[in-house]
Protein backbone atom coordinates (compact mmCIF):
# COMPACT_ATOMS: atom_id res chain seq x y z
CA UNK A 1 0.00 0.00 0.00
CA UNK A 2 1.31 3.45 -0.81
CA UNK A 3 0.83 6.56 1.29
CA UNK A 4 -1.87 7.74 -1.09
CA UNK A 5 -3.87 4.53 -0.60
CA UNK A 6 -3.93 5.02 3.17
CA UNK A 7 -7.12 6.99 3.82
CA UNK A 8 -6.42 8.24 7.34
CA UNK A 9 -4.38 11.34 8.14
CA UNK A 10 -0.66 10.78 8.64
CA UNK A 11 1.54 12.88 10.93
CA UNK A 12 3.63 15.58 9.31
CA UNK A 13 7.32 14.71 9.25
CA UNK A 14 9.58 17.67 9.93
CA UNK A 15 13.27 18.22 10.67
CA UNK A 16 12.32 18.32 14.36
CA UNK A 17 10.45 15.03 14.53
CA UNK A 18 11.92 12.88 11.72
CA UNK A 19 14.08 10.80 14.14
CA UNK A 20 10.92 9.84 16.04
CA UNK A 21 9.50 8.16 12.94
CA UNK A 22 12.87 6.65 12.00
CA UNK A 23 12.89 5.13 15.47
CA UNK A 24 9.48 3.55 15.00
CA UNK A 25 10.66 2.05 11.73
CA UNK A 26 13.55 0.48 13.65
CA UNK A 27 11.12 -0.83 16.27
CA UNK A 28 12.11 1.68 18.95
CA UNK A 29 10.33 4.52 20.69
CA UNK A 30 13.01 7.20 20.51
CA UNK A 31 12.72 10.62 22.08
CA UNK A 32 15.08 13.56 22.41
CA UNK A 33 17.26 13.50 25.53
CA UNK A 34 19.43 16.28 26.83
CA UNK A 35 23.08 15.33 27.25
CA UNK A 36 23.51 18.09 29.85
CA UNK A 37 20.68 17.27 32.28
CA UNK A 38 19.88 13.76 31.11
CA UNK A 39 16.14 14.30 30.81
CA UNK A 40 13.92 13.11 27.98
CA UNK A 41 11.42 15.62 26.65
CA UNK A 42 8.54 15.99 24.20
CA UNK A 43 7.58 17.58 21.86
CA UNK A 44 10.94 17.58 20.06
CA UNK A 45 12.68 20.84 19.28
CA UNK A 46 16.07 22.49 19.10
CA UNK A 47 16.59 22.91 22.85
CA UNK A 48 15.99 21.19 26.18
CA UNK A 49 12.93 22.85 27.74
CA UNK A 50 14.21 22.05 31.24
CA UNK A 51 17.85 23.26 31.26
CA UNK A 52 17.85 25.16 27.93
CA UNK A 53 20.84 23.12 26.80
CA UNK A 54 21.29 22.33 23.13
CA UNK A 55 23.31 19.14 23.39
CA UNK A 56 20.42 16.90 22.40
CA UNK A 57 20.47 13.31 21.25
CA UNK A 58 17.73 10.93 20.20
CA UNK A 59 17.71 7.90 22.48
CA UNK A 60 15.53 4.81 22.82
CA UNK A 61 13.08 4.80 25.70
CA UNK A 62 11.93 1.57 27.31
CA UNK A 63 8.60 2.08 25.53
CA UNK A 64 6.79 1.42 28.79
CA UNK A 65 4.37 3.69 30.58
CA UNK A 66 0.97 4.15 32.16
CA UNK A 67 -2.24 5.45 30.67
CA UNK A 68 -2.65 8.97 32.07
CA UNK A 69 -5.93 9.65 30.30
CA UNK A 70 -8.15 8.19 27.59
CA UNK A 71 -11.19 9.00 25.53
CA UNK A 72 -13.53 7.05 23.29
CA UNK A 73 -14.57 8.81 20.10
CA UNK A 74 -18.22 8.28 19.17
CA UNK A 75 -18.62 10.92 16.48
CA UNK A 76 -17.69 10.32 12.84
CA UNK A 77 -15.55 13.36 12.20
CA UNK A 78 -13.31 11.41 9.81
CA UNK A 79 -14.95 9.19 7.17
CA UNK A 80 -11.84 7.01 7.27
CA UNK A 81 -12.41 6.23 10.97
CA UNK A 82 -16.17 5.76 10.76
CA UNK A 83 -16.09 1.96 10.59
CA UNK A 84 -14.09 1.83 13.84
CA UNK A 85 -16.44 3.94 15.98
CA UNK A 86 -16.30 3.86 18.93
CA UNK A 87 -12.51 3.88 19.08
CA UNK A 88 -10.08 4.89 21.78
CA UNK A 89 -7.33 7.46 22.01
CA UNK A 90 -5.04 7.36 25.01
CA UNK A 91 -2.44 9.60 26.53
CA UNK A 92 0.44 7.62 28.01
CA UNK A 93 2.99 8.84 30.51
CA UNK A 94 6.21 7.03 29.70
CA UNK A 95 8.44 5.81 32.53
CA UNK A 96 10.93 8.44 31.28
CA UNK A 97 8.35 11.22 31.87
CA UNK A 98 7.00 12.54 28.56
CA UNK A 99 3.35 11.95 27.65
CA UNK A 100 2.41 10.82 24.15
CA UNK A 101 -0.98 10.47 22.49
CA UNK A 102 -1.85 7.36 20.45
CA UNK A 103 -4.37 4.54 20.17
CA UNK A 104 -4.38 1.37 22.22
CA UNK A 105 -4.63 -1.82 20.22
CA UNK A 106 -6.56 -4.89 21.34
CA UNK A 107 -8.47 -2.91 23.95
CA UNK A 108 -12.23 -2.74 24.40
CA UNK A 109 -13.59 0.54 25.82
CA UNK A 110 -14.16 -1.22 29.15
CA UNK A 111 -10.47 -2.11 29.39
CA UNK A 112 -9.36 1.50 29.45
CA UNK A 113 -8.31 2.98 32.76
CA UNK A 114 -5.97 5.62 34.08
CA UNK A 115 -2.89 3.87 35.42
CA UNK A 116 -3.05 0.88 33.08
CA UNK A 117 0.51 -0.23 32.28
CA UNK A 118 1.19 -0.31 28.55
CA UNK A 119 4.04 -0.82 26.12
CA UNK A 120 4.71 0.85 22.79
CA UNK A 121 4.14 -0.89 19.48
CA UNK A 122 5.31 0.33 16.08
CA UNK A 123 2.44 -0.14 13.64
CA UNK A 124 3.37 -0.34 9.95
CA UNK A 125 0.48 1.49 8.29
CA UNK A 126 2.16 1.84 4.90
CA UNK A 127 5.50 0.42 3.68
CA UNK A 128 7.07 3.79 4.49
CA UNK A 129 5.12 4.97 7.49
CA UNK A 130 4.85 3.69 11.04
CA UNK A 131 2.56 4.93 13.78
CA UNK A 132 2.98 4.61 17.51
CA UNK A 133 0.38 2.49 19.29
CA UNK A 134 0.23 1.01 22.76
CA UNK A 135 -0.91 -2.36 24.06
CA UNK A 136 -1.36 -3.74 27.55
CA UNK A 137 1.92 -4.76 29.13
CA UNK A 138 0.73 -8.11 30.46
CA UNK B 1 -0.07 45.60 36.83
CA UNK B 2 0.04 49.24 37.84
CA UNK B 3 -2.99 51.52 37.85
CA UNK B 4 -2.05 52.48 34.28
CA UNK B 5 -5.16 50.70 33.05
CA UNK B 6 -7.44 50.53 36.11
CA UNK B 7 -10.84 51.99 35.18
CA UNK B 8 -9.25 54.18 32.50
CA UNK B 9 -11.23 52.52 29.72
CA UNK B 10 -14.83 51.44 29.46
CA UNK B 11 -17.28 49.50 27.37
CA UNK B 12 -19.52 52.19 25.93
CA UNK B 13 -21.65 50.12 23.59
CA UNK B 14 -22.76 46.56 22.95
CA UNK B 15 -24.43 45.23 19.85
CA UNK B 16 -25.72 41.82 18.85
CA UNK B 17 -27.15 40.23 15.73
CA UNK B 18 -29.79 37.56 15.93
CA UNK B 19 -28.45 34.21 17.13
CA UNK B 20 -29.37 31.08 15.22
CA UNK B 21 -28.39 27.95 13.37
CA UNK B 22 -28.19 27.78 9.62
CA UNK B 23 -28.65 31.54 9.21
CA UNK B 24 -28.44 32.60 5.58
CA UNK B 25 -26.79 35.95 6.25
CA UNK B 26 -23.10 36.39 5.57
CA UNK B 27 -20.71 37.11 8.40
CA UNK B 28 -20.39 40.67 7.10
CA UNK B 29 -24.17 41.09 7.26
CA UNK B 30 -24.36 39.71 10.80
CA UNK B 31 -21.39 41.84 11.79
CA UNK B 32 -22.97 44.97 10.36
CA UNK B 33 -26.12 44.43 12.41
CA UNK B 34 -24.04 44.06 15.58
CA UNK B 35 -21.83 47.05 14.74
CA UNK B 36 -24.76 49.39 14.07
CA UNK B 37 -26.53 48.10 17.18
CA UNK B 38 -23.44 48.92 19.27
CA UNK B 39 -23.09 52.40 17.75
CA UNK B 40 -26.76 53.11 18.52
CA UNK B 41 -26.34 51.75 22.03
CA UNK B 42 -23.39 54.04 22.71
CA UNK B 43 -24.64 57.04 20.79
CA UNK B 44 -21.58 57.03 18.55
CA UNK B 45 -21.20 57.40 14.80
CA UNK B 46 -19.25 55.19 12.43
CA UNK B 47 -16.66 57.96 12.11
CA UNK B 48 -15.93 57.76 15.84
CA UNK B 49 -14.48 54.25 15.49
CA UNK B 50 -10.76 54.33 14.72
CA UNK B 51 -9.64 50.93 15.99
CA UNK B 52 -10.50 47.27 15.38
CA UNK B 53 -9.68 44.32 17.61
CA UNK B 54 -10.59 40.96 16.15
CA UNK B 55 -9.76 37.33 16.74
CA UNK B 56 -12.12 35.27 14.60
CA UNK B 57 -11.11 36.20 11.06
CA UNK B 58 -11.51 34.39 7.79
CA UNK B 59 -12.85 31.80 7.10
CA UNK B 60 -15.03 31.45 10.22
CA UNK B 61 -15.45 35.19 10.57
CA UNK B 62 -14.31 38.38 8.95
CA UNK B 63 -10.84 39.91 8.81
CA UNK B 64 -10.18 43.46 9.94
CA UNK B 65 -9.25 44.79 6.50
CA UNK B 66 -12.44 43.51 4.92
CA UNK B 67 -14.55 44.98 7.71
CA UNK B 68 -12.78 48.32 7.34
CA UNK B 69 -13.22 48.50 3.58
CA UNK B 70 -16.77 47.16 3.47
CA UNK B 71 -18.04 49.29 6.37
CA UNK B 72 -16.10 52.33 5.13
CA UNK B 73 -14.05 52.80 8.28
CA UNK B 74 -10.88 54.85 8.63
CA UNK B 75 -8.81 52.79 11.08
CA UNK B 76 -5.54 53.69 12.82
CA UNK B 77 -5.19 50.77 15.24
CA UNK B 78 -5.64 47.05 14.54
CA UNK B 79 -5.19 43.90 16.54
CA UNK B 80 -6.11 40.61 14.88
CA UNK B 81 -4.97 37.45 16.61
CA UNK B 82 -4.88 33.71 16.00
CA UNK B 83 -8.25 32.47 14.81
CA UNK B 84 -9.51 30.96 18.05
CA UNK B 85 -12.35 31.72 20.39
CA UNK B 86 -9.88 31.70 23.24
CA UNK B 87 -8.55 35.09 22.12
CA UNK B 88 -11.77 36.84 23.08
CA UNK B 89 -10.03 38.11 26.20
CA UNK B 90 -6.94 39.20 24.32
CA UNK B 91 -9.06 41.09 21.80
CA UNK B 92 -10.85 42.97 24.58
CA UNK B 93 -7.56 43.63 26.39
CA UNK B 94 -5.88 44.99 23.27
CA UNK B 95 -8.81 47.34 22.76
CA UNK B 96 -8.39 48.69 26.29
CA UNK B 97 -4.60 48.93 25.99
CA UNK B 98 -4.81 50.78 22.68
CA UNK B 99 -7.27 53.31 24.07
CA UNK B 100 -5.27 53.75 27.29
CA UNK B 101 -2.09 54.28 25.26
CA UNK B 102 -3.74 56.84 23.01
CA UNK B 103 -3.35 54.69 19.92
CA UNK B 104 -7.09 54.79 19.31
CA UNK B 105 -10.09 56.70 20.62
CA UNK B 106 -12.69 54.01 20.13
CA UNK B 107 -11.98 50.37 19.31
CA UNK B 108 -14.66 48.06 17.95
CA UNK B 109 -14.30 44.39 18.85
CA UNK B 110 -16.34 42.73 16.12
CA UNK B 111 -16.96 39.00 16.02
CA UNK B 112 -19.20 37.68 13.25
CA UNK B 113 -19.18 33.94 12.72
CA UNK B 114 -21.04 31.34 10.67
CA UNK B 115 -20.13 28.13 12.42
CA UNK B 116 -22.95 26.11 10.89
CA UNK B 117 -21.87 26.91 7.34
CA UNK B 118 -18.21 26.26 8.12
CA UNK B 119 -18.40 23.46 10.64
CA UNK B 120 -15.90 21.42 8.63
CA UNK B 121 -13.20 23.61 10.11
CA UNK B 122 -14.17 22.44 13.59
CA UNK B 123 -12.69 18.97 13.22
CA UNK B 124 -12.20 16.25 10.63
CA UNK B 125 -10.48 16.26 7.23
CA UNK B 126 -10.97 19.99 6.57
CA UNK B 127 -9.33 21.01 9.84
CA UNK B 128 -5.76 21.74 8.74
CA UNK B 129 -4.76 23.44 11.95
CA UNK B 130 -5.42 20.32 13.99
CA UNK B 131 -2.72 18.55 12.00
CA UNK B 132 0.08 20.58 13.60
CA UNK B 133 3.12 18.43 14.31
CA UNK B 134 3.00 16.73 17.72
CA UNK B 135 -0.60 17.78 18.26
CA UNK B 136 -3.03 20.60 17.63
CA UNK B 137 -3.60 23.38 20.09
CA UNK B 138 -6.61 21.60 21.64
CA UNK B 139 -4.77 18.26 21.77
CA UNK B 140 -5.82 17.04 18.34
CA UNK B 141 -4.01 13.99 16.98
CA UNK B 142 -5.70 13.26 13.64
CA UNK B 143 -3.50 10.28 12.80
CA UNK B 144 -5.20 8.60 15.76
CA UNK B 145 -8.66 9.88 14.92
CA UNK B 146 -8.57 12.60 17.56
CA UNK B 147 -9.86 15.89 16.18
CA UNK B 148 -11.92 18.94 17.14
CA UNK B 149 -11.60 20.98 20.33
CA UNK B 150 -13.83 18.52 22.21
CA UNK B 151 -10.98 16.01 22.10
CA UNK B 152 -8.74 17.90 24.49
CA UNK B 153 -11.56 18.83 26.85
CA UNK B 154 -12.60 15.16 27.00
CA UNK B 155 -9.03 14.01 27.66
CA UNK B 156 -8.76 16.52 30.52
CA UNK B 157 -12.14 15.62 32.03
CA UNK B 158 -11.42 11.89 31.96
CA UNK B 159 -8.23 12.40 33.95
CA UNK B 160 -10.00 14.81 36.31
CA UNK B 161 -12.70 12.18 36.93
CA UNK B 162 -10.10 9.49 37.59
CA UNK B 163 -8.07 11.65 39.95
CA UNK B 164 -10.89 13.19 41.94
CA UNK B 165 -13.90 10.90 41.54
CA UNK B 166 -15.97 13.51 39.70
CA UNK B 167 -18.88 12.08 37.72
CA UNK B 168 -20.82 12.83 34.56
CA UNK B 169 -23.90 13.40 36.76
CA UNK B 170 -22.03 16.12 38.65
CA UNK B 171 -20.81 17.69 35.44
CA UNK B 172 -24.41 17.82 34.19
CA UNK B 173 -25.08 20.58 36.74
CA UNK B 174 -23.23 23.00 34.43
CA UNK B 175 -25.40 22.37 31.37
CA UNK B 176 -28.61 22.21 33.42
CA UNK B 177 -27.85 25.51 35.18
CA UNK B 178 -26.95 27.40 32.03
CA UNK B 179 -30.06 26.05 30.31
CA UNK B 180 -32.14 27.52 33.13
CA UNK B 181 -30.44 30.84 32.48
CA UNK B 182 -31.12 30.56 28.76
CA UNK B 183 -34.80 29.94 29.45
CA UNK B 184 -34.97 33.53 30.78
CA UNK B 185 -33.26 34.92 27.67
CA UNK B 186 -35.40 35.36 24.54
CA UNK B 187 -32.27 35.55 22.37
CA UNK B 188 -30.98 32.14 23.48
CA UNK B 189 -30.99 29.35 20.92
CA UNK B 190 -31.72 26.52 23.42
CA UNK B 191 -34.43 27.39 25.93
CA UNK B 192 -36.37 24.22 26.73
CA UNK B 193 -35.65 22.71 30.15
CA UNK B 194 -32.82 20.20 30.45
CA UNK B 195 -33.03 17.50 33.12
CA UNK B 196 -30.35 15.24 34.52
CA UNK B 197 -32.11 12.33 32.79
CA UNK B 198 -31.97 14.19 29.46
CA UNK B 199 -28.27 14.85 29.99
CA UNK B 200 -27.46 11.25 30.84
CA UNK B 201 -29.56 9.85 27.99
CA UNK B 202 -27.91 12.06 25.36
CA UNK B 203 -25.36 10.53 23.05
CA UNK B 204 -21.68 10.45 23.83
CA UNK B 205 -19.59 12.71 21.61
CA UNK B 206 -16.18 11.90 23.02
CA UNK B 207 -16.39 9.86 26.19
CA UNK B 208 -16.67 11.29 28.86
CA UNK B 209 -18.33 14.29 27.17
CA UNK B 210 -21.97 13.91 26.27
CA UNK B 211 -23.90 16.06 23.83
CA UNK B 212 -25.01 18.69 26.35
CA UNK B 213 -21.49 19.03 27.75
CA UNK B 214 -20.49 20.50 24.37
CA UNK B 215 -21.43 23.99 23.23
CA UNK B 216 -23.77 24.99 20.45
CA UNK B 217 -22.64 25.45 16.88
CA UNK B 218 -24.38 28.68 15.86
CA UNK B 219 -24.21 31.73 13.62
CA UNK B 220 -24.11 35.10 15.30
CA UNK B 221 -22.30 38.40 15.67
CA UNK B 222 -21.43 40.68 18.55
CA UNK B 223 -19.74 44.07 18.78
CA UNK B 224 -18.25 45.70 21.86
CA UNK B 225 -17.09 49.32 21.73
CA UNK B 226 -14.22 50.32 24.01
CA UNK B 227 -13.34 53.96 24.64
CA UNK B 228 -11.92 56.04 27.46
CA UNK B 229 -13.98 56.15 30.62
CA UNK B 230 -13.88 59.93 30.46
CA UNK B 231 -15.46 59.89 27.03
CA UNK B 232 -17.89 57.11 27.90
CA UNK B 233 -19.38 59.26 30.65
CA UNK B 234 -20.68 61.64 27.96
CA UNK B 235 -22.32 58.86 25.94
CA UNK B 236 -25.71 57.15 26.10
CA UNK B 237 -25.20 54.36 28.57
CA UNK B 238 -23.76 54.09 32.04
CA UNK B 239 -20.06 53.27 31.50
CA UNK B 240 -18.89 49.80 32.44
CA UNK B 241 -15.21 50.18 33.24
CA UNK B 242 -12.40 47.72 32.66
CA UNK B 243 -11.04 47.50 36.18
CA UNK B 244 -8.27 44.91 35.83
CA UNK B 245 -6.82 42.38 33.44
CA UNK B 246 -4.46 39.42 33.27
CA UNK B 247 -3.26 37.53 30.22
CA UNK B 248 -3.26 34.00 28.82
CA UNK B 249 -0.93 31.60 30.57
CA UNK B 250 1.26 29.29 28.51
CA UNK B 251 4.10 26.86 29.10
CA UNK B 252 4.75 23.22 29.85
CA UNK B 253 2.58 23.43 32.96
CA UNK B 254 -0.29 24.76 30.91
CA UNK B 255 -2.86 23.19 28.65
CA UNK B 256 -5.75 25.42 27.63
CA UNK B 257 -8.36 22.88 28.69
CA UNK B 258 -6.89 21.86 32.05
CA UNK B 259 -6.09 23.43 35.40
CA UNK B 260 -2.41 23.46 36.31
CA UNK B 261 -1.27 20.20 37.87
CA UNK B 262 -3.91 17.99 36.25
CA UNK B 263 -1.27 16.07 34.32
CA UNK B 264 -2.31 16.61 30.71
CA UNK B 265 0.25 16.78 27.94
CA UNK B 266 3.54 17.77 29.59
CA UNK B 267 2.06 19.18 32.81
CA UNK B 268 3.41 17.78 36.05
CA UNK B 269 0.82 16.10 38.25
CA UNK B 270 0.10 17.92 41.49
CA UNK B 271 -2.41 20.13 43.25
CA UNK B 272 -0.90 23.60 43.03
CA UNK B 273 -4.21 25.47 43.35
CA UNK B 274 -4.39 29.17 42.62
CA UNK B 275 -1.09 30.95 43.31
CA UNK B 276 -0.54 34.66 43.75
CA UNK B 277 0.46 35.10 40.12
CA UNK B 278 -2.76 33.40 39.03
CA UNK B 279 -4.76 36.06 40.87
CA UNK B 280 -3.16 39.21 39.48
CA UNK B 281 -6.48 40.36 38.08
CA UNK B 282 -7.88 41.03 41.55
CA UNK B 283 -4.87 43.11 42.54
CA UNK B 284 -5.09 44.91 39.22
CA UNK B 285 -8.69 45.86 39.99
CA UNK B 286 -7.80 46.48 43.65
CA UNK B 287 -10.50 44.15 44.92
CA UNK B 288 -10.74 40.91 46.87
CA UNK B 289 -12.11 37.89 45.03
CA UNK B 290 -15.07 37.99 47.41
CA UNK B 291 -16.17 41.24 45.75
CA UNK B 292 -17.04 39.39 42.53
CA UNK B 293 -20.83 39.27 42.10
CA UNK B 294 -20.81 36.93 39.12
CA UNK B 295 -18.33 34.93 37.04
CA UNK B 296 -18.47 34.56 33.27
CA UNK B 297 -16.43 32.06 31.35
CA UNK B 298 -15.80 30.46 27.98
CA UNK B 299 -18.00 27.39 28.37
CA UNK B 300 -17.21 25.68 25.07
CA UNK B 301 -17.27 22.47 27.12
CA UNK B 302 -18.77 22.00 30.56
CA UNK B 303 -15.47 20.90 32.18
CA UNK B 304 -14.01 24.35 31.43
CA UNK B 305 -16.40 25.79 34.01
CA UNK B 306 -14.93 23.52 36.68
CA UNK B 307 -11.38 24.29 35.63
CA UNK B 308 -12.02 28.04 35.65
CA UNK B 309 -13.39 27.89 39.19
CA UNK B 310 -10.19 26.14 40.26
CA UNK B 311 -7.95 28.48 38.25
CA UNK B 312 -9.17 31.45 40.21
CA UNK B 313 -9.41 29.68 43.55
CA UNK B 314 -13.19 29.76 43.98
CA UNK B 315 -12.83 26.01 44.46
CA UNK B 316 -9.74 24.05 45.48
CA UNK B 317 -8.00 21.52 43.21
CA UNK B 318 -10.40 18.69 42.39
CA UNK B 319 -13.24 20.28 44.34
CA UNK B 320 -15.18 22.18 41.68
CA UNK B 321 -17.46 19.30 40.65
CA UNK B 322 -18.76 19.15 44.22
CA UNK B 323 -18.64 22.92 44.66
CA UNK B 324 -21.06 23.72 41.82
CA UNK B 325 -23.86 21.49 43.10
CA UNK B 326 -27.05 22.80 44.65
CA UNK B 327 -27.54 25.97 42.66
CA UNK B 328 -24.28 27.63 43.61
CA UNK B 329 -23.54 28.88 40.05
CA UNK B 330 -27.17 29.64 39.20
CA UNK B 331 -29.03 32.93 39.43
CA UNK B 332 -29.71 33.50 43.10
CA UNK B 333 -26.74 31.34 44.04
CA UNK B 334 -23.47 32.26 45.69
CA UNK B 335 -21.64 32.85 42.41
CA UNK B 336 -23.93 33.13 39.38
CA UNK B 337 -22.16 32.16 36.16
CA UNK B 338 -22.99 32.77 32.49
CA UNK B 339 -26.38 34.25 33.29
CA UNK B 340 -27.50 34.55 29.66
CA UNK B 341 -26.93 30.84 28.98
CA UNK B 342 -23.35 30.87 27.71
CA UNK B 343 -21.99 28.99 24.74
CA UNK B 344 -23.76 25.89 26.02
CA UNK B 345 -27.29 27.26 25.67
CA UNK B 346 -27.41 30.88 24.44
CA UNK B 347 -25.12 30.80 21.38
CA UNK B 348 -21.45 30.39 20.47
CA UNK B 349 -20.38 33.95 19.92
CA UNK B 350 -16.93 33.08 21.26
CA UNK B 351 -17.77 34.51 24.67
CA UNK B 352 -18.80 37.95 23.44
CA UNK B 353 -22.40 37.03 24.21
CA UNK B 354 -21.38 36.66 27.84
CA UNK B 355 -19.39 39.90 27.81
CA UNK B 356 -22.46 41.71 26.46
CA UNK B 357 -24.46 40.09 29.27
CA UNK B 358 -21.93 41.36 31.84
CA UNK B 359 -22.45 44.88 30.50
CA UNK B 360 -26.24 44.54 30.74
CA UNK B 361 -25.87 43.26 34.30
CA UNK B 362 -23.66 46.18 35.31
CA UNK B 363 -26.10 48.65 33.75
CA UNK B 364 -28.92 47.00 35.66
CA UNK B 365 -30.69 46.17 32.42
CA UNK B 366 -30.49 42.35 32.46
CA UNK B 367 -34.23 41.96 33.01
CA UNK B 368 -35.30 38.59 34.39
CA UNK B 369 -31.65 37.54 34.63
CA UNK B 370 -30.54 40.51 36.72
CA UNK B 371 -28.09 39.76 39.55
CA UNK B 372 -29.38 42.06 42.24
CA UNK B 373 -26.94 44.85 42.95
CA UNK B 374 -24.29 43.58 40.53
CA UNK B 375 -21.33 45.95 40.74
CA UNK B 376 -18.26 43.80 40.01
CA UNK B 377 -18.22 40.96 37.48
CA UNK B 378 -15.34 38.79 36.36
CA UNK B 379 -14.62 37.31 32.97
CA UNK B 380 -12.11 34.48 33.44
CA UNK B 381 -11.17 31.44 31.38
CA UNK B 382 -9.77 27.96 31.86
CA UNK B 383 -6.55 29.16 30.21
CA UNK B 384 -6.11 31.72 32.94
CA UNK B 385 -6.80 35.10 31.41
CA UNK B 386 -9.32 37.48 32.90
CA UNK B 387 -10.94 40.89 32.80
CA UNK B 388 -12.85 42.45 35.68
CA UNK B 389 -15.63 44.85 34.80
CA UNK B 390 -17.46 47.17 37.18
CA UNK B 391 -19.99 49.97 37.11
Amino acid sequence: MTDTAYAKPLPRVTPDNAPFFEGLKAGELRLPRCADCGRFHYPPGPVCPYCFGQALEWAATGGRGAVSSWVVVHKAWFPAFEAEIPYNVVQVELDEGPRLTANMVDAAPGDLAVGLIVVAVADEVTPERYLLRFRRAD
Amino acid sequence: MSDFIRDKTAIAGIGLSQFGRGLEESQLQLGLVAFKDALDDAGLAREDVDGLSIHLGWPLGVDYDRIAEVFGLDIRYVNQSWLHGRFVTTALQHAALAVAAGMADCVACITAISFTRLRGFLGGPEDQEGTREEGGTHGEAPAYGLTAPASGAAMAMQRYMARYGATSEQLAEVAITFRKHAALNPRAVMRHPLTLADHQAARMVVDPLRLYDCCLITDAAACILVTSTERARDLNARPVTIAGMQGIRSGREEFIFAPRGLGLNQQTTGTPGARARDLEVYRAANIDRDAVDGLYTYDAFAPLVLFTLERFGFAGPGEAADWIQGGRIGLGGELPMNTSGGLLSEAHVAGWNSIAEMVRQLRGSAGASQIEGASVLQWGTAWGDSVILRN
